[in-house]
Parts: C-alpha cells; structure tokens; sequence
C-alpha cells in the first residue's frame, strides 16, 4: 500500500513539524536554569515524527513512482469510507447528547439504535441487550460505588 | 446496611427537630466531591467525614472523586454545580492559593464559598534519619561546608529553599520528585541530603528512618512539637493549607452557617477525629467559616510573594 | 520467621469469613477485569467503601484478591474480543486472539489462567522467603539506574514491533510527544496543555488505554463486518484438542518461571508497573524463542510470557512497601490508604509489631492465587461462550462499558472526548500498520524516564564519571546501546529484504 505509506508518513511527519514550529514554542513553556528545558523531551520526539514519518512518506513515493502509480486516486470507495465512518460519529454525537442526558439514561437508546443500525431485527434481542448493561450500571454506581447516577 | 441506615434516621429524628428547627436540612442525598484519587489521605478522611455528615444532616452522602491537577480538575467542574447545598467539596487550600498563580484557571477565589476548616496541613522539611545533621541549624551549618542535594514537591518550597540557600551561602542542587512517593525512596537510598514531605514522614518518623527538621507551616504541628518552624528559625517564609468544605458560588447564607456547624459537629465526631490525627497523621484543626476565607486569601497573598521572587 | 505466629495466621486465614472476603474480591475483581472498559481503579473504587466494614487482613486480602482478579480477568477480554482491559494485558492480545481465532479459545485462556495463577504464587512466595529482608537492595536503585533500565525497556520494547520499523519508531515519538503532556515536574508549570485544566496531571492513561486498545478494536470489528460477517466471531466448536495439554504445558513453563522473575523484578522498583513488566516479558520471551516468528501469531508462549509477568508484579509490588514503605505502584500505594483506614501503618514496623497480621496476608494472598484458579477454570468455560455472541451484538455494548467506565472515573464528557480522540488514533493506527504497543510503551515510560534523566542530570551535577561508581546503571545503559545498535542493523535488513522483495504490500 505505498499510497497509504506516503500519506500517513506526510501526516506523522506534519504533525511533528506542527509540533515544533507551534506548539512546543507557544505551550511548553521555558526553564532557563534547567539542563534539560521543558521543551526538550517534545522537540526530540517531535524530531523521531519528522524524521521517521518523513522516511516512511519518502520510501512511499519512491514506490508510488517506480509503479507508475498516482499518489491521488479518483477512485474512492464512499461507502467504504462511509461504513469506516458512522460508527465513529454515531458515538460523537452520542457523548454530545451525554451533556443533557446522563449515560446510565441514555445507554439504552445508545446501545438500542446501534445495534439496529448493525443490522440487528429482533426485538426482544434489541430490547434485552439494550436495557440489562445500563441496569447493571445503575447498580454499580449507584450501590456499589456509591456516586450516584453516572 | 439497613440497619444502619435504620439507626441513624432514628437518631437524626430525635436530634433533628429540637437542635436544628430552623437552621438548612438537606432533602435529598448528597455529594462531596473529593479532587483526588481515592486511597490518598484526602479521600479517606473524606470517606470517614461523609458518613460523619450523614449522622448530622440524616440524608445519605455520596462521596465522587474527580482526580486531577491537585484539586484544580474538580474546582473548575465545580464552577457548574448548583449552590443548593446538596453538592459540596472537601478540598485542599492548594488548588486556589496556588493553581490559579501558576497557570491560568478557569475560577478564582471568589468563585466560590468556604464553610469552614477541619483539618490542617503538616508541610516539613525532612532528613534521613542517620544524618550527621538532626536540626535544620545543623542542616544549615554542614552546607557551607558541603555541597547539599534537595528533594522539591512544589515550587513554592524551592522557592523558599533557595532564599534560604542564598541566604546562608549553600550551595543546593534541586531535584524534582513528582510526589510524596517518589520523595521517600530518594531519601532513603541516600541520593538526596534533605526533602520536602507534605505529610509522608508520618509513616518513617515512627521507626526513626526520618527526622523532621523544621516545619515550613505558620504554627508547630501538635505531633511534633519540639520541631520549629522556619518562621521560629528566622526565616521570614510559610507555606500553609488546610482542608474546607467550599460550596458553590452564590450559596445563601443559611446554607453556609448549616455547613459550618456540621464542620463543627465533625471535629468533635469520634471516629473522624480518630481516622484524621491517627490513622492518616494530620492535626485537627477548626476554623468557622469567615476565617476559612480570609486564610485563604492570606496564604494566597503570601505565595504570589513568595513566588514573585 | 515465628512459627506459631505462622500457625495463627494460617488458622485465621482458613476461617469461613476470610473466605468468602478473599472469595468476593476475586471475583469481584474477575468480573470487572472481564469486562472492556471497566479496569481495575473501577475495581478499587468500589472496594474501598466495602472495606470500611471489614476486619484489617479480610480487607487488606480483598484487595489483593481484588488486584489479581482484575489482573487474570483483563486476559480474558484480551484473547476472546481483542479488546484488552487494562494496558498490561495489551500484550496477552498479541497472541492470545489470534490463538482464540485459529478455533482454540479454550486453550488460550487455560494458558493465561494457568501462566497468571503460577506467576502469582511465585512471586507471593519470593515476597515472603526472598523479598522482604532484601528489600532494602530497592534503594540500591536510584534516579541514575532507574533512568537506565526505563531506557532499556523503551529501546527494547520499540524494537518489538513486528511491522515497518520506521512506522513503530513514529509512533513511538507520538507516545513521547503526548507523555510530556502536563505539569512540568521541575517547574510545577503546564506543559502542552493548551489551558485545559484537565490536561494538567497529563493524559489519562484510562483514557488513552482504553480508547487505543479496546474502544478502536470495536470500531475496527464493526468495519469489518461489512465484509465478513460470517467469520467475524471466534468460534467456540468444543473441539477434542481445545484444551491446556501436557505437552504444551512443559513448553510454556520455562516461559512462566522466566515472566515471573521479569515481572518481580520490575514490580519490587517503584513506579514501572505492571505494562513495563508484560512487555518486557513478551518481548525476552521473543528474542529467547527458538522461532520467534511463531510470536503474533497465536503462540501459547506469548501469552505465558505477558499474563506470568503482569500477575507477578502485583506481589512483588508489595515486596518495597512491606520491607521500606514504599509503594511499588498505584495499587500498592492504595493499600496504604485501605491499611490507614483500619489504622495500620505500613512499612518494616508491621513484621515486627504485627508479624500475625502480616502472615495473615500473605497466607490470604496464596489463597487468593487458588480461589483465582479455580474461579477462574470454571469461569473460562462460562466466559468462552462470550464467543457464541455475533459480534454485532458485542460492539454495542463494549462499546457503551468504554464510556461508561470512563465516567465512573470522574473524568466527565471532556474524559469522553479524550477517549473518542485515541479511539480514533487507534483505529488509524491499527489500520496502517503503525504499532500501537510502541506508542503506548512510550506514553507510559516517556514521564517516569524524563523525571528519573533529570534528577540524574541535576544530583551528579553534570560529572559523567558519577556512573564509574554505578555498576547497575552501567550494565543497563550497555544493554541498551546493544539493544540500539541491534535496533538498527535491524532497520537496514528489513529495508534490504524490502527492497529485494517485489511490491507485494
């Protein structure tokens, strides 16, 4: 997979030159007196990222090119990507909604409308597999921890 | 549990009605937060004090740890509880005399409101205790003749070790320790000459493999009460804190003085008295609600001195 | 050692009530490790309270039983879903799942019962014969040799990966990247937090394990089942030769004895813990093997080798804080705060004020070991019909414990947030092959190695000839010089191989 290679090496290596040229000045903050300053130990990690990520994208394109192959391609699989994605956003929305609602609440739907989406019909399996893990919760946390409704 | 839980209604019932007729009674379980790790010396006198409080208020107290920062994490998500009453913390001073100089806090001080105090801190410097030193005068006299090693907690006691060292010609490398924990095993093998110890030497002083050579708080503490402060030893420099409960901003009053009575039923309560001075080797010690505050502010004012410098 | 002190303590420790406490606290401790997402601080946080009501050495066995329940437990969620509970059974899911998917789940279970129940007692016993009057040879352990063995393990275990080597190595930097995040310890200033407070005593390590190791595999699983749904599940077939055998019994022993000296050794110095111990062993276990290409790929001695050395640590963790008073790690440092509340003070006093309380321990902790295992044999033929379930029923709800573990621990939704985030990395990770294990090997040592340098730096004043006085330090740091220079030579060949082999990836 050199196309995967170069790009996940171009954004490792992006990310520790990002490190190093905003984040380490602006937020590590400065020791004069010490021999090893608070922005040592980042640098020299952000440094291992530039340079191995570099490599990586580096042997990537070398391939790209002995294979003739383009490091874009217009043929991208959106269902693919698509069926990679939601699961992801399903549980961002659903730490949104855990704003307003509390999780031993709201588990239920979470599980509920997951496992439909999973392709799962029956309902007294929805309905069994969706309630019993937030009552195990409830008793948890509210009997054995003793915090309250988390 | 049940008839626990049996025993204590009973007794609030009787109590309830003649001593507290008019003050604030809570109508609803309640929470105390605790901003730290549970297992610590903060979260087991927390533990004890909530089921203190749930003999003085008959409602059930539930204690939630929120880890982080040293008290900061649970500060800041404590800006957003309800001043009903019903939530309530059990903090360290620390998070608000000295987070908010360091770094840039969310809440200040008058963010909140203070209850009253119920334990206090034991802030100490200690050596091995086979050290040719046995008193910070000793301490002080073998370093102008040696180099000396110093193993810091927190800035504010480096701070304060290197006026001294400045002070009295040493010449001090200082070393970060990440914690209690990792102060003792430094100590003990010998890598360093002498430490800061929020209150770990309790468990050494007793076999005599730590000596408490001066303590950096204001008073003596009443478990070591031939050590002298620094202020004593002509140091012009404390380090204080003490352990409150704070309430959300905009408590009413009544609720405020309901707490403080429970802060003052609490150090007269048995088994919290017993786990706090024996068990976890911390002094008791009761302030009302306005001093809590203006020690607050005092220390803070102290520390953006002391770290001014 | 007092034997009619020996004699009470064994009588106490047979009377029904510590059983059923010793008992509870396994289980309780089997069931939490069981399940992804609730890891073994859920566990404690439970215990504490429960312990108030009990007598000193019920309590303190408790919570022994409570660790190594969590321990043996997190396994069981490693080889059957992938998804391990707590960071150090990270390595049993190296070997144990592909072990599990090749139709023999039983047998890896068996395995890592067998290898963490050994690698318990027989630490329990170093700690009680070996440990506790040498516990003393901890200290010889200072800032310069504690800097040394954490450089060893990071260049060791960064040499493990099996993929890309250049990748590993970026992931690697990652990990350390992300672990200097939070408060300077020099300084007492935030470093890299970006004003979050939550941030300041750095990243979650709940967090990050949890989201990079179990929450990303749910994800990674619910992608696949576009495409295999049929052969997702790991299937439990009651095969005749699906069961622990003598033959391979005597090939993982030397692997347990070897795990069981790693995992002591680390667990008696304080702060490594119990990840550095797994993977160390996984990782010795590896270079000692006769075809350490069968490593990966469901060999039983990889799973020996990480479960024998994460138990391991848990006793021999004890060994600093009964012999000076120093807890081995967080668990350990837990215990002091379940012994204050019963008003025991910890440290070399105890063997000698209170020799009847101590034996009493470790007589519990023994029997805490057999409780395991036999809890945990009839257990594995209830939990391996875990593998019955489709995965699509699966994903759901691991996926809800992830979260709902995260907010038993008090984090709140930016907890959440931080978990999605390595959830996603993970699953990246996972996807393009760069080594997950590197990058959270380097998180976790990454804060401990800094602190221990500068200490080092700052107490020997800069004089390099310090170390001439240092013979571990000085054995440590050749070790890892040769594990550098064999790291690279390494590099070379994999690249060599690479480039003479067609483009096949």
């Amino acid at each position: 997979m050199p196309r995967s290679d170069f790009w996940s090496g171009l954004v490792v290596a992006g990310f520790g030159l990002l490190a190093l040229i905003w984040m380490i000045p602006n937020y590590a903050g400065s020791n004069p007196f010490a021999q090893m300053p608070p922005g040592l130990v980042p640098s020299i990690a952000a440094w291992i990222m530039i340079v191995c990520g570099g490599i990586v994208a580096l042997k990537g394109l070398v391939k790209l090119i002995v294979s003739g192959i383009s490091p874009l391609t217009t043929e991208i699989n959106w269902s693919a990507i698509g069926w990679a994605l939601w699961p992801f956003l399903f549980v961002a929305v659903a730490i949104w909604f855990m704003n307003f609602i509390k999780i031993t609440w709201f588990g239920a739907i979470l599980i509920g409308l997951m496992l439909f989406l999973l392709g799962e019909r029956r309902w007294w399996l929805i309905l069994g597999c969706s309630v019993v893990p937030p009552v195990l919760l409830y008793f948890l946390s509210v009997y054995m921890m003793r915090i309250g409704v988390v | 549990m049940k008839h626990t839980f049996a025993a204590v209604f009973g007794a609030t019932m009787l109590i309830a009605p003649m001593a507290l007729a008019d003050s604030w009674q809570p109508e609803r379980p309640m929470t105390m937060v605790i901003g730290f790790a549970p297992g610590g010396s903060t979260d087991i006198q927390g533990r004890v004090l909530a089921r203190t409080l749930e003999e003085h208020f008959g409602q059930p107290v539930n204690v939630v740890n929120q880890p982080g920062g040293g008290g900061a994490v649970a500060l800041t998500r404590f800006l957003n509880a309800d001043p009903d009453g019903h939530t309530f913390m059990f903090g360290v001073m620390l998070g608000l005399t000295f987070s908010p100089i360091v770094t840039e806090t969310e809440y200040d001080i008058d963010d909140f409101r203070y209850a009253g105090t119920l334990v206090g801190g034991q802030f100490g410097v200690v050596a091995r205790g086979d050290a040719p030193y046995q008193s910070f005068e000793e301490l002080v006299a073998h370093g102008k003749e040696t180099p000396m090693t110093y193993a810091q907690q927190l800035p504010m006691d480096q701070a304060i070790m290197e006026l001294i060292a400045d002070q009295e010609g040493i010449d001090l490398a200082i070393v970060p320790t990440g914690g209690g924990g990792g102060m003792a095993p430094l100590l003990l093998g010998g890598e360093v000459d002498f430490a800061f110890s929020g209150g770990t030497h309790a468990q050494y002083t007793p076999t005599g493999e730590m000596n408490v050579l001066a303590f950096l708080t204001r008073e003596r503490s009443p478990f070591y009460p031939d050590v002298p402060t620094l202020v004593e030893l002509g140091y012009p420099y404390a380090m204080d804190d003490f352990r409150s409960f704070f309430l959300p901003g905009g408590t009413p009053d009544e609720i405020v003085q309901a707490f403080e009575d429970a802060a003052r039923f609490a150090v007269e309560h048995e088994p919290f008295v017993e786990v706090t001075v024996e068990n976890t080797l911390h002094p008791i010690v009761f302030m009302d609600a306005e001093e809590t505050e203006a020690t607050i502010r005092d220390i803070r004012t102290a520390n953006e001195a002391l770290m001014a410098n | 050692m007092d034997f009619s002190a020996v004699g009470a303590a064994a009588a106490e420790a047979l009377t029904l009530a510590s059983f059923i406490g010793i008992g509870g606290g396994v289980l309780l401790g089997y069931v939490v490790g069981v399940v992804p997402g609730l890891s073994r601080s859920v566990a404690i946080s439970i215990a504490i309270p429960l312990t108030f009501y009990m007598s000193p050495y019920i309590a303190i066995s408790f919570l022994i039983g409570l660790s190594k329940g969590t321990a043996a437990g997190s396994a069981v969620s490693a080889i059957l879903l992938n998804a391990p509970g707590e960071a150090s059974s990270a390595a049993t899911a190296l070997d144990g799942y592909p072990l599990a998917k090749q139709g023999k789940p039983k047998t890896a279970l068996q395995v890592g019962l067998i290898a963490s129940v050994m690698g318990d007692i027989l630490a329990t016993i170093i700690l009680i014969f070996v440990a506790i009057p040498f516990a003393r040879v901890a200290l010889m352990f200072g800032p310069y040799e504690m800097a040394a063995i954490l450089a060893f393990a990071l260049v060791f275990i960064a040499g493990l990966s099996s993929g890309n080597v250049f990748k590993g190595l970026a992931a690697g930097g990652l990990g350390i990247f992300l672990g200097t995040i939070g408060l300077d310890n020099q300084t007492g200033l935030p470093r890299l937090t970006f004003g979050y407070t939550e941030l300041m005593d750095g990243m979650p390590l709940i967090a990050v394990a949890i989201g990079t190791l179990a929450l990303s595999e749910m994800f990674i699983q619910s992608e696949k089942l576009r495409y295999d749904r049929a052969n997702m599940s790991v299937r439990l077939e009651n095969r005749a030769d699906d069961h622990i055998t003598m033959p391979i019994f005597k090939r993982i022993l030397p692997t347990i004895f070897r795990g069981t000296g790693i995992g002591t050794f680390v667990g008696a110095l304080p702060g490594l813990g119990p990840s550095v111990g797994s993977f160390m062993s996984y990782g010795m276990a590896q270079k000692a093997a006769k075809q350490p290409e069968l490593f990966g790929k469901g060999e039983p001695k990889g799973i020996a080798a990480s479960e024998s050395a994460d138990n391991a640590v848990i006793p021999a963790a004890l060994i600093p804080l009964f012999g000076l008073g120093i807890p081995g790690n967080v668990s350990a440092a837990l215990l002091i705060g379940a012994f204050a509340i019963h008003g025991i003070t910890v440290g070399p006093l105890l063997l000698r004020d209170n020799p009847e309380l101590l034996y009493s321990i470790f007589a519990g902790m023994i029997l805490a070991s057999l409780i395991m295992l036999v809890l945990g044999w009839y257990g594995l033929m209830v939990f391996a019909q875990i593998t019955r379930v489709p995965p699509h029923v699966v994903i759901p709800i691991v996926i809800f414990f992830c979260l709902a573990g995260m907010m038993l621990q008090g984090y709140g939704t930016f907890g959440l947030i931080i978990l999605m985030a390595f959830a996603l990395l993970g699953y990246l990770m996972k996807k393009y092959d760069y080594s997950f294990v590197t990058f959270l090997v380097a998180f976790i040592i990454t804060p401990m190695l800094e602190l221990n340098l500068r200490q080092s730096i700052i107490l020997s004043r800069g004089n390099w000839e310090i170390l001439l006085n240092r013979p571990i330090a000085l054995f440590f740091i050749v070790c890892t010089l040769i594990a550098l220079i064999a790291l690279i030579i390494r590099t070379f060949q994999t690249d060599k191989a690479a480039a003479g082999a067609p483009v096949s990836e």
